[in-house]
């Protein structure tokens, strides 16, 4: 099968830049789509070919199957790459570029289907015999329940089957509050979600979020690269992750890998897909399958030395996979999110400013450019800045000084959390669940507070002494003067005024 | 120039003076040799202090000054000694209206409060949806309420007055 001529890139921001640089190097066009809000950005920019889709709200764009397979058509693509969020776990849109005869850069439908189903996704797991948290699903009642938690051992949650995002869960610790408990979880599930139905799982205690990446191409073979642990986690999104994960040894590893090749085989998947995994007390559990590239495959990039977008291209042209190179040193991914740091609020605004950072061992990836307005239509994340280094301690120390060399001016962003983070004792010793942005301690030495107290003064300072040399010119370029020196200005018009 | 400084409910008294190209800061008894330089257009400065070398990046407001340096984001609340004295002579207000405004474009998805509640601090007024993320905006102190100005699915405005309190 020959390599594609032309790609159409449904998506915007990192992800989609991403994809335009390997289909670069691959010779193949691209053809970038774009909302009102998007017309000037990177992905635009970048791509050979571009499609105004309409409105800035992603269901007037980025969402819109029938105007993005439309796009493809008239622009001749024989290949569409879905990215990650939007529509690439979609089914309908992988349903339609079949229909089209463009090849969707992801699996076949029905294996977005099922993995997109919670308790599809749960059969398709037990049948190819990926490890389950273990607990009662189906038929769920009082005598059941009493025997089930004795079998999986306190404590056990009790989870409505309606609920999500941390809502309708109860944790039980003892056998006597039980049946108590689940009279209750069920009124409340009937009352907040209109479902009664509960089901029971094991409590997962002191979980590590464990995902093994894998790759299918379209004659059976399906591979793994190894784990990312992303159990650095706010509100389920994803902060830090790192590759390897220090608490698997290298049979658990193994086991792990196994398990997602197998599941993958099992729906018939194809390209790049993720299954995710708790870890607990060295045993892991399945948690769900994403069907897509994740936002954090550079993790693996970096230290497996392989170019998964280009996989991706290959695998769906049909060709076989590319051995596994072996993994070496240890790779970190910092996400930067234009959000305050301490309220985890978003912060729009221009960007004014950017440094990036550089060296070895540094990668950036961002579809950002000075003079980007940060909107409110769209994912809040800037950049994702990834290590490499020889082990964990060079990559924590590289991460962090490329960290400091980072600057963005315009917007409030994420990056002292996750400097914090990389500096905090239980994430240096790797001894840490998906709790542990709760426990850091991001308060500053009181050094630290005193240096900022002084630059702040030393800054208005020379703010108001600018001012005055401009208010003795005259008011030369009055409006142009960047805001602190208005401010300065002010002062002293006021001292000199009347 | 004398200016207090307050971080963290730290407060600090610096008084700057410049001396041909270098800057003198005092604090109590501690002197500092500061070199501040203005690099590029706008908000990046070189920071030197005693020889140390600081990279900062400032939004300079009328009252507070916003920081990165040393990895980390310090908002410090900056008065000069004409300030300080205009806000001595004014004094404190107790009590007051109490507003409640976006801090960003978004859309109210709820409202948990009514004209007449009395509500404490750290309670949730309103739900802002932006970005994706939905917000919940709280009472910075405890009060009543006396209006309310927005609606669930209404989209606002930055700085849109959204609710008043008392």
């Amino acid at each position: 099968m020959p390599m594609f001529r032309r790609i159409l890139i449904a998506n915007r921001g990192e992800i989609a830049l991403r994809v335009i640089r390997t289909a670069q190097e691959m010779g193949i066009e691209t053809v970038a789509v774009y909302s009102d809000a998007d017309r000037a950005a990177l992905h635009v920019r970048r791509a050979t070919h571009a499609v105004h889709l309409g409105g800035s709200k992603p269901s007037e764009s980025y969402l819109d199957i029938g105007k993005i397979v439309a796009a493809a058509k008239r622009t001749g693509c024989d290949a569409l790459h879905p990215g990650y969020g939007f529509l690439s776990e979609n089914e309908d849109l992988a349903q339609a570029c079949k229909d089209a005869g463009i090849e969707f850069l992801g699996p076949p439908p029905h294996a977005i289907t099922v993995m997109g189903d919670k308790v599809e996704a749960r059969k398709a797991a037990a049948k190819a015999g990926v490890p389950l948290v273990p607990g009662l699903q189906e038929d769920v009642d009082a005598a059941r329940l009493v025997a089930a938690a004795k079998q999986v051992g306190y404590p056990v949650m009790l989870k409505a089957a309606a609920g999500g995002g941390g809502k309708g869960i109860r944790i039980v610790r003892e056998e006597k509050q039980l049946v108590e408990a689940f009279e209750l979880a069920r009124a409340e599930a009937r009352s907040s979600f209109g479902d009664e139905r509960i089901y029971l799982e094991k409590f997962v205690t002191r979980p590590r979020h464990v995902e093994i990446q894998v790759m299918a191409d379209k004659h059976g073979n399906v591979v793994h690269y190894g784990e990312r642990e992303c159990s650095v986690q706010r509100r389920h999104q994803k902060l830090v992750e790192e590759s390897p994960c220090v608490a698997l040894t290298p049979e658990l590893r193994a086991q792990m890998g196994k398990a997602a090749c197998d599941l993958a085989r099992s729906v018939g998947y194809v390209g790049a897909g993720t299954v995710e995994f708790l870890w607990s007390e060295g045993r892991f559990y399945f948690m769900e399958m994403n069907t897509r590239l994740q936002v954090e495959h550079p993790v693996t990039e970096m230290r497996y030395g392989v170019d998964l977008v280009r996989e991706q291209i290959r695998v769906g042209a049909g060709e076989k996979l590319s051995p596994v190179p072996e993994p070496r040193g240890h790779a970190i991914e910092v996400r930067v999110n234009a959000e305050d740091p301490d309220k985890f609020f978003p912060s729009l605004g221009t960007l004014t400013r950017i440094n990036l950072p550089g060296g070895p061992g540094v990668r950036l990836d961002s579809a950002m450019y000075r003079g980007m307005e940060v909107t409110p239509y769209y994912d809040s994340m800037l950049a994702k800045l990834v290590v490499h280094g020889a082990d964990r301690d060079q990559a924590i120390a590289r991460c962090a000084r490329a960290l400091r060399e980072l600057r963005i001016v315009g917007v409030v962003t994420s990056l002292p959390v996750a400097l914090a983070t990389l500096r905090a004792p239980a994430f240096a010793a790797g001894d840490y669940d998906t709790s542990i942005l709760e426990s850091i301690d991001r308060k500053p030495t009181a050094q630290h507070e005193e240096l900022a107290m002084l630059a702040a003064a030393a800054a208005r300072f020379l703010g108001a002494e600018r001012a005055g040399a401009a208010v003795e010119s005259a008011g030369a370029a009055r409006a142009s003067a960047p805001r602190w020196a208005m401010v300065g200005r002010a002062d002293r018009l006021r001292r000199t005024g009347p | 120039m004398k200016y207090t400084t307050k971080l963290g409910g730290v407060e600090r008294e610096f008084v700057i003076e410049r001396h041909g190209d270098a800057l003198q800061a005092r604090c109590g008894d501690k002197t500092f040799a500061l070199d501040l330089r203005l690099v590029g257009d706008g908000s990046a400065f070189s920071l030197l202090v005693d020889g140390r070398s600081y990279d900062v990046v400032a939004d300079i407001g009328r009252e507070e000054v916003a920081l990165q340096m040393l990895g980390q984001r310090f908002v410090v609340h900056v008065e000069d000694e004409r300030e300080r004295a205009a806000h001595a002579v004014a004094g404190n207000k107790v009590g007051g209206k109490q507003e409640l405004r976006a801090a960003m474009p978004g859309i109210v998805i709820d409202v948990k409060v009514a004209v007449g509640d009395a509500v404490e601090e750290g309670k949730t007024l309103v739900v802002l949806e932006a970005m994706k993320m939905q917000n919940p905006l709280a009472a910075e102190a405890p009060g009543k309420v006396t209006r309310i100005l927005c609606k669930k699915g209404e989209a606002v405005a930055a700085g849109a007055l959204l609710l008043e309190m008392e």
